[in-house]
């Protein structure tokens, strides 16, 4: 059992440390990410997921996001919000890896931890391996995956595969296709790589863990030890402190959350509709009742018109009948 | 310490604050300190752990799912005139309606990540074994139902997106031997999805479904009690003695620090994608590619393979496929009675499971680029 202690992996050290730490300081970040994004601080487009994964992976990523943003001019969401998420992240990531690296340290390596600073300790050097490693990452995990992307175009359009079906392959085959094998590659390399970034920090910590003198309490007393660790000393303090800091998070959040969609999409905008007019019954009766006695005396006053254009011309036309009779009249006399 | 303070005269002139009075009313007659003590003294074999926390998450999404289903009840017309419109009015005039209407629609998702979460946890645990069996079959009742709330909760806005996944989804139903015909029919109450089908979907979804849902969930807490925590599959008996611990406190702090994350979750993917309606239901779909919620994308992407096409790949896609697999997941603790519970010694199960999830990925993402490639 000893010896399956001192002979575990850097890989599995930094892996249980990170890992643990990670969740341990998700949901504080995520609190700080949700009132940026009610602040409108932050928007992340369509890149959620990846933000989700930069945010939670934080003590490797905190310096190296800017990086790849400088370098790549790759964006992972607009505004000012993402760094200001990242540098909130410092103090809870370094508390998050102290307490993990604690019991770490107590429970599978069967050590006393370092010193009190053990937590900034780990997390300098996950940020430091972090700095130089993600960008690395990030560079050649694109370009094996362009490289991919465009071999499995080639290899989908060959004629061999061409002659399976009469019309060449099937879409959704196509795609399954391609995607298996440029997603192959790519999530093998992505794997390989952060197998051996965080065998890296595994590494640097297993370098701590050697000068570290082992601890001589048996397996019950390390367990009461390093559950004390994460019970506070005064209980009642610490639910009133978070119930305090959970009432002004919720005000916080419902006085700055936009009364209306804060980005209502260019697809599907509000369609324009227009208000009806309050229907008013009594007001409604007495001007169709004004309009239909307005229309009636102009369709009278159309009508006595009528009449008496026609009477004129009537008229006319007797008086022009009558000087035709005179002027044929005229014309016929010897 | 002072003498006074803790003199026995002192002791017995303690009066009992309102509190204490309304507490102890209460024990006297609904028995509340056994209630209690039943509810948070169970013990835990091995102690708390994270991955214990999915079955209270799973509560706390169905408890703020019928919140703000409530909420959004108050403003919304379940007719065929009037749904779209009171939706729309929902998104742009009610006031934080968007807000509501958004988390209702990211917690459908969520309750069906946690419910995979917690069935994947139980699978890779061991814990559908003997002489759990009931719980895991009551558990798959219970994925039914969620995801029976997902597809009917899916038609209520009656944009096209809603009305063409239902035309996609009956259509599937109507494919199954003797029962599917009446089922469509049944769900459709008419030739077309309608007022019949949204007033059907809208009853279900509000009436039906939650009383399904509680009624199931109380069966598997019942059972869950009755067989007791499985507990962690590795560790010696010396280390599950000495980490074994009560419900009360280390779980539920647990549990509530993971029904924290989530609700904070929901609510990001709520400002992040605020729901948007396309444009009202009608028989035509003009520029619109029918697809599903995202959840059941992999499983349309699988139907549009040409293996499944044709009436007999049809039949075998939308319905031998998933009905053989549910029978499988339903039969799986009869089938598998080695009482080994380490995943690490189970490599089948290791295997089927990472391929499954694998497949359910890589189909999902295939769907993606299919819509973009329809695009």
């Amino acid at each position: 059992m000893a010896e399956d202690r001192e002979a575990m992996s850097p890989t599995k050290i930094g892996f249980s440390i990170l890992w643990a730490a990670c969740w341990t300081g998700i949901p504080i970040k995520a609190v700080f990410a949700v009132l940026a994004m009610t602040m409108g601080l932050v928007h992340f487009e369509g890149r959620f997921g990846l933000a989700f994964l930069i945010v939670f992976a934080s003590p490797m990523t905190v310096f190296a996001v800017p990086i790849i943003i400088a370098m790549f001019e790759t964006q992972f969401g607009e505004g000012i919000g993402l760094p200001i998420i990242l540098g909130m992240s410092i103090p809870v990531d370094i508390w998050a890896l102290g307490l993990v690296g604690r019991t770490f340290f107590l429970e599978r390596l069967r050590k006393e931890p370092p010193h009190d600073g053990l937590g900034f300790a780990i997390w300098w050097r996950a940020a430091l391996i972090g700095t130089f490693f993600f960008p690395l990452l990030w560079c050649i995990v694109s370009r094996v995956t362009e490289i991919a992307i465009a071999a499995s175009h080639s290899m989908a359009e060959m004629e061999s595969m061409r002659q399976l079906f009469d019309t060449g392959l099937p879409i959704a085959e196509r795609i399954g296709l391609e995607l298996t094998i440029w997603g192959s590659i790519s999530s093998a390399v992505l794997i390989v790589l952060a197998v051996i970034g965080i065998s890296i920090l595994g590494q640097s910590i297993r370098r701590m863990a050697e000068i570290a003198r082992p601890v001589s309490a048996n397996y019950q007393g390390l367990i009461t030890r390093w559950d004390l660790m994460r019970v506070p000393t005064d209980q009642g303090l610490m639910l009133t402190s978070l119930t305090g800091v959970g009432v002004v998070f919720s005000l916080m959040f419902w006085s700055m959350l936009p009364v209306t969609t804060p980005h209502p999409h260019e697809c599907c905008k509000r369609p324009d509709v227009r208000v009806e007019p309050v229907f008013k019954p009594v007001e409604s009766l007495s001007s169709s009742a004004q309009r239909i006695a307005t229309l009636a005396a102009q369709i009278g006053a159309m009508e006595q018109q009528k009449v008496a254009t026609i009477d004129q011309k009537e008229k006319g036309k007797g008086k022009a009948e009558g000087e035709t009779a005179k002027d044929s009249s005229a014309k016929t006399k010897p | 310490m002072d003498s006074k303070h803790s003199s026995p005269a002192t002791i017995s002139d303690h009066q009992p604050s309102t509190i204490e009075r309304l507490v102890a009313f209460l024990d006297e007659r609904v028995g509340l300190k056994e209630m209690q003590a039943k509810m948070l003294n169970e013990p835990l074999p091995g102690g708390s752990r994270w991955a214990y926390v999915f079955g209270s998450i799973l509560l706390f999404i169905f408890a703020m799912q019928a919140l703000t289903g409530t909420l959004l009840m108050f403003y919304y017309v379940p007719t065929a005139d009037h749904a779209w419109a009171s939706t729309q009015y929902i998104i742009h005039d009610v006031d934080y309606g968007w807000f509501l209407l958004g988390y209702h629609f990211w917690g459908s998702s969520a309750m069906v990540v946690c419910v995979i979460a917690h069935m994947s946890q139980v699978f890779l645990w061991g814990a559908y074994k003997k002489p759990r069996e009931l719980l895991w079959i009551v558990g798959l009742a219970l994925f039914g139902v969620v995801i029976t709330f997902g597809f009917t909760g899916y038609l209520l806005p009656w944009d096209q997106r809603a009305f063409w996944a239902t035309t996609v989804g009956v259509e599937i139903l109507d494919k199954t031997p003797v029962i599917g015909d009446f089922i469509a029919r049944f769900l459709k109450g008419g030739p077309t999805p309608g007022q019949m089908t949204l007033s059907r979907f809208f009853v279900l979804h509000v009436m039906v479904l939650p009383a399904a849902l509680m009624a199931l969930a109380g069966l598997h807490l019942f059972l869950f009690r009755v067989a007791a925590p499985a507990g962690p599959f590795t560790g010696t008996v010396e280390e599950l003695k000495a980490k074994t611990d009560y419900f009360f406190p280390r779980q539920i702090w647990k549990d509530m620090v993971g029904m924290a994350f989530v609700f904070v979750s929901i609510c990001a993917l709520a400002l992040w994608e605020p729901v948007v309606l396309l444009d009202e239901a009608a028989p035509d779909p003009g520029d619109y590619h029918p697809e599903p919620e995202w959840y059941f994308l992999f499983y349309f992407q699988l139907l549009r393979l040409k293996l499944f096409a044709g009436e007999f790949g049809q039949f075998m896609g939308a319905v031998a496929l998933p009905v053989a697999f549910m029978v499988l997941l339903v039969a799986l603790p009869f089938i598998d009675k080695d009482p080994e519970r380490n995943i690490f010694k189970r490599p089948i199960a290791l295997i089927s499971w990472i391929a499954i999830m694998v497949f359910i990925l890589l189909f999902t993402v295939a769907s993606v680029i299919n819509r973009e490639f329809l695009d």
